[in-house]
């Protein structure tokens, strides 16, 4: 992964070695003897939500840890609760569907804003921009409300395929509709700045080959551009499985819950000395996010910064 | 540059046709439709024209106010912080660290968890009694409980929010302090100016235009968190953390008052806007555009 290396680099500097010699061990070790304090740190309430989730219920105190030793029991539960593993379907299912949708129409639209000048182009990159600003809690109010006459225009009890009802089926293509159409402001932007690193004479060459436009994006451009719209959807897939606003706005079925919306419930719900157990399901939603993040760092900074920064 | 030859005039327009189309049914015609929700009442299930009745009610509601002044306080609290942790890092990072990726790796997890998980676990680490930073703080402070009372479960939030958000603005101030060229400062510096002076004098300025984006960014998360509110303190105690975004969120949701929620989504909405347009302004001053 060559380029996923360079990435980084790129962005962090390189250390400063040349008058290190002459320096005490302190000036030049202190930087990073701070940060790995503040890493230290900063990975403590994971660590310690971890930790807590390793104790049998009602010792995940801070006093009485590891009496018992380690205690998978929370985990075992959890993973063998079918409401629970419902909310992570859920969660896996709208993610994938919205970034989905995200990436395929700003892999389409941010060609188009990157190479052809046409009526309105600057216009409608404007737009996209201050769409950009426009945080998901304004317009959720009125989608919550225009969604309540969709769905109640969907006809109750009819089953379409499995257990999944049709409005159940409506109330999935809601969600990923709104997750898809929150990413694509930001998305046609990092693929716009993605396309403009790619050279013209490309398409040229195609062109002259014979090849139509829509030939020459589908066949030369889209697959040298994969970074970028692997960039697109896995931080658009990590920003909706995260999301806890939309999905609890939108959903009205109890088995469509994501699992964020479910971990805030059982929260709310909580009785007796039971945090082990949500710190147990705290550790297994945040799980998919971190790897994914962890294995293709790379591809999150590069997008964000083409995206917001370079425009 | 007009595209190659042989292409159709519509040919742009079929490709951006889906991403406008699916932009305009979710985001644009939502943001119109809360303009005319918010002059209408709901009573039963139909919706009353009021006019500006709902406004009326926002602006002498001592609760708004109370929230927009919550908002405020943590508003102050959250992008400061986040500004120094970001800025602080950024220079460091961008000077040259040993491990400098693993570092930036580690900084940017908090970031990966949902607003919710991240709530959960800061609130699980002072809760009453069991809390393991409330057992450790708690007592210095004359057995405080910080979820108990309003200026304690308010600093929880600022805490977690702060510690979630220090990758977003050391991002973006890091890409910002690549476009400040190193030869003026290494110029500078045989001139005899020392780190202090160069800072002052050629980072700081050069990096205005990224301080102000970044700062405009954070004031748009500050005025409309939700998550980390809901699930660290749900707005309590009392209604000391139910801040301006909550309870639009728990009007709407809870109490069914879209009016009431409507209007206040009007008026963050063009507190967003203007927001936004400093933003755009200044991406526009950058030539980012073309």
């Amino acid at each position: 992964m060559a380029t996923n290396v360079s990435q980084t680099e790129s962005l962090v500097g390189h250390g400063v070695e040349t008058t290190s010699r002459s320096r005490s061990w302190w000036s030049r070790n202190g930087a990073v003897v701070l940060m790995v304090g503040l890493c230290l740190v900063l990975l403590f309430p994971i660590f310690y939500t971890f930790i807590t989730s390793l104790q049998p219920r009602g010792f995940g105190n801070s006093v009485q840890l590891f009496r018992e030793g380690i205690y998978w029991g929370h985990y075992e539960q959890l993973l063998s609760t079918p409401r629970f593993m419902r909310n992570i379907l859920n969660s896996g299912i709208t993610s994938v569907g919205g970034a989905l949708l995200t990436t395929v129409t700003c892999a389409l639209a941010g060609y188009a804003f990157s190479r052809i000048k046409f009526g309105g182009r600057r216009g409608l990159l404007l737009l996209l921009l201050g769409m950009i600003m426009l945080p998901g809690i304004v317009n959720l109010i009125p989608l919550y409300r225009l969604s309540s006459d969709l769905l109640g225009s969907v006809p109750n009890g009819v089953t379409l395929f499995g257990d999944t009802s049709a409005r159940q089926f409506v109330n999935y293509l809601l969600v990923i509709g709104v997750y898809g159409a929150f990413g694509i402001p930001f998305g046609v932007w990092v693929m716009k700045s993605f396309y403009d690193s790619i050279p013209r004479e490309l398409e040229e060459a195609a062109a002259v080959d014979g090849a139509t436009p829509w030939i020459a994006l589908l066949t030369v451009i889209i697959p040298i551009s994969l970074p970028g719209l692997v960039a697109v959807f896995l931080t658009n897939f990590v920003f909706n499985w995260n999301d806890f606003l939309t999905a609890s706005m939108l959903i009205r079925s109890d088995e469509l819950k994501t699992a964020t919306v479910a971990l805030l419930d059982f929260q709310n719900q909580l009785t007796g000395n039971n945090s082990e157990l949500l710190n147990a399901a705290s550790i297994l939603i945040m799980i998919p996010g971190i790897v994914i993040f962890l294995l293709a760092r790379n591809a999150f900074f590069r997008g964000f910064v083409e995206g917001a920064v370079k425009g | 540059m007009q595209g190659q030859r042989g292409v159709s005039r519509f040919f742009p327009y079929f490709l951006i046709a889906p991403a406008l189309l699916i932009v305009f049914l979710v985001i644009l015609y939502p943001t119109l439709f809360s303009f005319w929700l918010s002059l209408h009442e709901n009573r039963r299930r139909d919706l009353i024209y009021v006019g500006l009745e709902n406004f009326q009610r926002i602006l002498a509601n001592q609760n708004f106010w109370d929230g927009l002044g919550r908002t405020a306080i943590y508003g102050v609290f959250y992008i400061g912080l986040v500004m120094v942790f970001g800025f602080l890092l950024a220079l460091l990072f961008h000077r040259g660290i040993k491990f400098g990726g693993v570092f930036l790796t580690i900084v940017f997890i908090p970031w990966m968890l949902s607003e919710i998980v991240a709530g959960v676990m800061w609130r699980w680490m002072f809760l009453p009694e069991r809390g393991v930073l409330q057992n450790l703080f708690g007592p210095l402070l004359g057995d405080y409980s910080f979820l108990g009372e309003g200026a304690g479960a308010m600093s929880v939030v600022i805490a977690g929010t702060v510690w979630r958000g220090i990758a977003f603005s050391l991002l973006l101030l890091l890409a910002g302090l690549q476009t400040v060229p190193g030869d003026l400062g290494e110029a500078a510096s045989i001139d005899g100016a020392n780190r202090w002076q160069r800072f002052w004098k050629i980072t700081w300025p050069l990096m205005l235009p990224t301080t102000q984006v970044t700062i405009v960014f954070l004031t748009i998360q500050a005025v409309n968190a939700v998550g980390m509110f809901l699930s660290i303190t749900d707005g309590g105690p009392g209604r000391t953390t139910e801040v301006v975004s909550l309870q639009m969120y728990k009007q709407a949701l809870q109490f069914n008052n879209f009016g009431f929620a409507s209007a206040v989504s009007v008026l963050m909405f063009f507190l967003n806007a203007g927001l936004a347009l400093v933003y755009i302004n200044g991406m526009r001053a950058q030539n980012a555009l073309d």
